[in-house]
C-alpha cells in the first residue's frame, strides 16, 4: 500500500468470503469490534509510526479488504504482545486477528521472505533462530558447544520434524520438508 | 532437592549464553536441580508456525510440553517469547479440547503425548511466588548497594493474561520485577513508560528504524525520569534491544548516551557470586561500573 493511499477505502474491493475466511482462520470476534481505537492507542506498531496499524486492519478486515491486507506487511510487524487482547472493550481480541491475516497470507507465499527463513530454520534445525558462531560464544562461558536441545540429538529432531510434517507447514512450506 | 526443567529456547543458548549460564547457576543457588529437557525445540516463535495455523502451533509447542511432562517437571525460561507462546498454545488446548485432541493424533505418531500437566514459569514470576522475596534475600552475598534500577519487564510476561497461570496484580502498573530489585538491595522506582514495548521482535525485523526510534522514546524517558545505573531485564528479547540495540543507536550517533543493560537472572547470579566474566560475557555495553557498585558494597 501507498503512504497517503490508506485513506481511501475502495468498498468495491469488498470480499465477504475473505470475512468468512479470516473467522475460520481464527478472527472469531472479528465483528464486535465498534472502532473505538482502545487498540491503536496502546500497541507498539501505532506508537512506532506504522501506517497501517491494528485499528485500521480490524477496519480493513470487517470490510473484506483481502488485497489491501495481503499486500500491506504491516500484519508482520505485529509483536504479538497481546496489549490489544487485553485492552480491547468488545473482546475482538485483536491480534488473532492479525494472526488470520498472517495465516491467509501464507497460503498465497504474501509474507516476507525472512518468515520463511524462520520456518525452515525451524524445521531444519528446531531452532527458528539459528545464528552463526554460536559454539564459540558458549564455550567463552563454559557451557558445552551445543545446548541440550534437538540440535544436539538427531533421532529427537527427526521426530520432531515427522509432528511438523502431520501439520499445515507440509502444505504450504515453499522448501522440501525431507 | 526440588526439581525445575530448564526451557532455553533459541535467544539464549545461542546469542546469549551468559544469560544461560547466568541462569544455570542461579537455580543452583536456590537449591534447584536442573532437569534438561532433551530434545526441546522454539517455543515456537510468533512468526512461525503460530502465524500459520492454531493446530500447528499447538502441536509443536506440545512436543516441548510433553518433554517436561515426561520427566514430571515444571519449566522455566529467561525468555518472553518462550513464556508466551508455550502458555498461549497451553491455554488454546485447554480452552478448546477438540485441538488437544488434533495435537495428541499428530503427537502419538512419534509415541508422545500431551497431557496438561507442566506449568510454564518466568523468572520473575518464580522469584517472587516460588522462591519467595524474603529467601531471595537471605541467598544473596553481594547486597546491591543501591544500585539504581529500570525495569523493563517485557510484553509477554505480562499479556494476555488469560493464558498465565499467575501474573501481576495490575498487569499495566507491573511491581514484582521492582521488587526482586529492590530485596536484593537495589533502588527501582516506577516510570511513565514502564510498560512500553522494545520494539524487539517483529516489528525490528520488519521496519527495523521505526523500531529501534520507538525503543529511544522509551530510553530517553528512562534517562530522564529514573537516570539508572542498570537497565534491568525481565526477557531475553528485550535485553538484546537494550543492550545491542542501544549500542547500535549509538554507534549511529542517534543516541548520546549509554546504559548498561542485564537480564534478570545475571543481575541475581552476580548478587549469588556467579563469575562475573562468564555472567556479563556476551553485553555489548560494558557492565563494569555496575559489578563495581555491586562488589564494592560489601
Ligand atoms: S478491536 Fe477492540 S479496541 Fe480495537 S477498535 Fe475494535 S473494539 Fe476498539
Ligand atoms: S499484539 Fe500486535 S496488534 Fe496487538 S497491540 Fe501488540 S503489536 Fe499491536
Amino acid at each position: 500500500m501507498e503512504e497517503g493511499g490508506v485513506n481511501v477505502i475502495d468498498l468495491t474491493q469488498a470480499d465477504e468470503s475473505f470475512i468468512k475466511e479470516l473467522v475460520e482462520l481464527g478472527a472469531e470476534e472479528l465483528r464486535e469490534c465498534i472502532q473505538c481505537g482502545k487498540c491503536a492507542s496502546t500497541c507498539p506498531m501505532a506508537l512506532a509510526g506504522l501506517e497501517f496499524f491494528i485499528k485500521r486492519i480490524i477496519h480493513a478486515a470487517n470490510l473484506g479488504l483481502r488485497d489491501v491486507l495481503l499486500e500491506d506487511s504491516s500484519v508482520w510487524g505485529c509483536q504479538s504482545c497481546n496489549r490489544c487482547v487485553e485492552i480491547c472493550p468488545m473482546d475482538v481480541k485483536p491480534y488473532e486477528v492479525i494472526q488470520a491475516v498472517r495465516r491467509a497470507a501464507m497460503k498465497v507465499e504474501s509474507c516476507p521472505a525472512n518468515t520463511y527463513e524462520g520456518l525452515r530454520n525451524l524445521y531444519r534445525f528446531g531452532h527458528a533462530v539459528y545464528p552463526k558462531g554460536y559454539e564459540e560464544r558458549r564455550k567463552k562461558v563454559g557451557l558445552p558447544e551445543k545446548p541440550p536441545t534437538a540440535i544436539s540429538f538427531d533421532e529427537l529432531r527427526k521426530k520432531y520434524q515427522e509432528v511438523l510434517k502431520q501439520t499445515i507447514l507440509e502444505e504450504i512450506a515453499p522448501f522440501p520438508l525431507d | 532437592m526440588k526439581k525445575i526443567g530448564f526451557f532455553l529456547g533459541c535467544n539464549i543458548p545461542f546469542n546469549r549464553p551468559d544469560v544461560e549460564y547466568s541462569a544455570r547457576y542461579l537455580l543452583n543457588e536456590l537449591g534447584y536441580e536442573i532437569v534438561e529437557l532433551e530434545g526441546a525445540t522454539c517455543c515456537p516463535a510468533f512468526g512461525t508456525m503460530p502465524s500459520l495455523d492454531l493446530v500447528g502451533w499447538a502441536a509443536a509447542s506440545a512436543w516441548n510440553l510433553s518433554i517436561a511432562e515426561e520427566k514430571g517437571v515444571d519449566i522455566i525460561t529467561g525468555c518472553g517469547s518462550c513464556y508466551g507462546s508455550l502458555n498461549e498454545a497451553r491455554y488454546h488446548m485447554e480452552k478448546h479440547p477438540e485441538i488437544k485432541e488434533q495435537v495428541n493424533k499428530i503427537l502419538a505418531k512419534v509415541g508422545k503425548e500431551y497431557k496438561g500437566t507442566t506449568k510454564v514459569w518466568n523468572f520473575i514470576n518464580f522469584l517472587y511466588e516460588e522462591v519467595g522475596l524474603d529467601n531471595l534475600k537471605s541467598k544473596i552475598k553481594y547486597n546491591l548497594n543501591g544500585l539504581k534500577c529500570a525495569v523493563q519487564t517485557g510484553c509477554h510476561n505480562l499479556w494476555p493474561s488469560r493464558a498465565y497461570p499467575t501474573n501481576e496484580e495490575n498487569t499495566f502498573y507491573p511491581t514484582r520485577l521492582r521488587e526482586i530489585c529492590e530485596a536484593m538491595g537495589g533502588v527501582a522506582p516506577h516510570y511513565s513508560t514502564i510498560t512500553d514495548c522494545c520494539g524487539m521482535g517483529a516489528l525490528r525485523s520488519t521496519a527495523s528504524e521505526k523500531s529501534l526510534a520507538l525503543f529511544k522514546k522509551k530510553l530517553d524517558v528512562i534517562k530522564e525520569e529514573v537516570d539508572p545505573d542498570v537497565n534491568v531485564m525481565g526477557c531475553s528479547s528485550c535485553l538484546l534491544q537494550f543492550d545491542a540495540g542501544q549500542a547500535l543507536l549509538v554507534e549511529q550517533k542517534k543516541l548520546d548516551y549509554k546504559i548498561p543493560a542485564i537480564h534478570i537472572v545475571q543481575l541475581a547470579a552476580i548478587a549469588m557470586g556467579a563469575d562475573v566474566e562468564k555472567a556479563t560475557a556476551m553485553a555489548s555495553i560494558p557492565l563494569n561500573g555496575v559489578i563495581t557498585k555491586i562488589k564494592g558494597g560489601n
